[in-house]
């Protein structure tokens, strides 16, 4: 399968053939970690910057009660912890969702590619602040919207992310997260999910089969949940049409 | 931990859970129904003066075991007339 992180970071950087190898290199030593398992803790000081080279993860905190809060998904191509070679110590956590290919990159490995690949260190620059957008995103959505436009909104976002990357065909996607998680998300209960995704069922907005979300009108569901996906900042504007 | 399933009646629309909640003592469950109704109400709410939202909670053998109501009514007091237009 192509690789994620350069279809990803193409649409903020424009790659030479030496860029595309070093990105292609560095990827080379990949593991494989199961599904639900921790990949970094809050309070932990990784010596390593992790990518997500294939499955799903996410950012999340645990709350005093027990609760948790997940404020990310983190996809095929996008790094869990890209800035904290200068932060240091992580302020939250991340887990899998589902099993994953993970990345460790060493830090002497970013500082080789600020000295001489200048094109890949911008697109650094560049995912970091598409990931700030999409925090904003998310505040917005989860702050203001009622719970069937945020879960469609979360729908469409993820289908046009994994679109970019090469992971979703067609108008469909492969959805590995519980209802449980999807309220951690979405900050309602699980019963309170289970009725919204009911109620995108019942409208024809998503249709489900095994752990795949079919949307079987893309324009229906975006304007439904107001989704623009400017905030992606990608250059096929794969959100616009489907 | 026994699991429960939450069949909701927002006035307009009833939904059958069939993914069900795990729950281990009567206060989380109690608690847990009142934060379904609350966060459905939130939802829906404003739409109509009189509604109600009810959870029935069935237990693994499809009993119905406990019940949540929460009611909203709204009315103007006094003489008000009915143009909509307030002063």
């Amino acid at each position: 399968m192509s690789n994620a992180l350069i279809m990803k970071l193409e649409n903020g950087a424009r790659f030479t053939k030496e860029d595309r190898a070093r990105l292609i290199s560095m990827c080379e030593q990949s593991h494989g970690v199961p599904s639900r398992t921790d990949l970094i803790c809050e309070g932990d000081k990784p010596s390593t910057v992790k990518l997500v080279l294939e499955g799903w993860a996410c950012r999340y905190k645990t709350l005093q009660d027990g609760s948790r809060s997940i404020m990310a998904f983190l996809l095929p191509g996008d790094f869990c912890d890209l800035h904290v070679a200068i932060l240091g110590q992580m302020d939250h956590s991340i887990a899998t969702l589902s099993a994953c290919t993970i990345v460790e990159i060493p830090r002497s490995v970013i500082e080789e590619l600020s000295d001489h690949y200048p094109r890949i260190i911008r697109a650094f620059w560049w995912a970091t602040l598409v990931d700030e957008g999409t925090l904003r995103e998310w505040l917005v959505n989860m702050g203001r919207r009622p719970s069937n436009r945020q879960l469609a909104h979360l729908i469409c976002e993820l289908y046009v992310r994994l679109r970019s990357v090469g992971r979703a065909d067609g108008q469909c996607f492969e959805f590995p997260v519980t209802q449980d998680e999807l309220a951690d998300t979405l900050g309602i209960s699980a019963v309170h999910v289970n009725r919204t995704l009911q109620e995108l069922r019942e409208d024809g907005l998503i249709r489900m089969q095994n752990r795949t979300i079919v949307m079987p009108d893309w324009d229906r569901i975006v304007d439904f949940a107001e989704f623009s996906p400017n905030y992606l900042h990608l250059h096929d504007k794969a959100g616009t049409t489907a | 931990m026994p699991r429960f399933y939450f069949d909701i009646d927002d006035g307009s629309r009833v939904t059958r859970d069939d993914a069900g909640i795990e729950f281990d003592t009567r206060k989380s469950l109690c608690d847990g129904a009142v934060q379904v109704l609350a966060g459905i109400a939130v939802d829906e709410l404003p739409n109509g003066s009189q509604r109600v939202f009810s959870a029935k909670v069935r237990d693994e053998e499809g009993r119905y075991v406990f019940h949540a109501t929460l009611s909203l009514v709204c009315e103007w007091m006094g003489e008000s007339e009915a143009t909509g237009r307030l002063g």
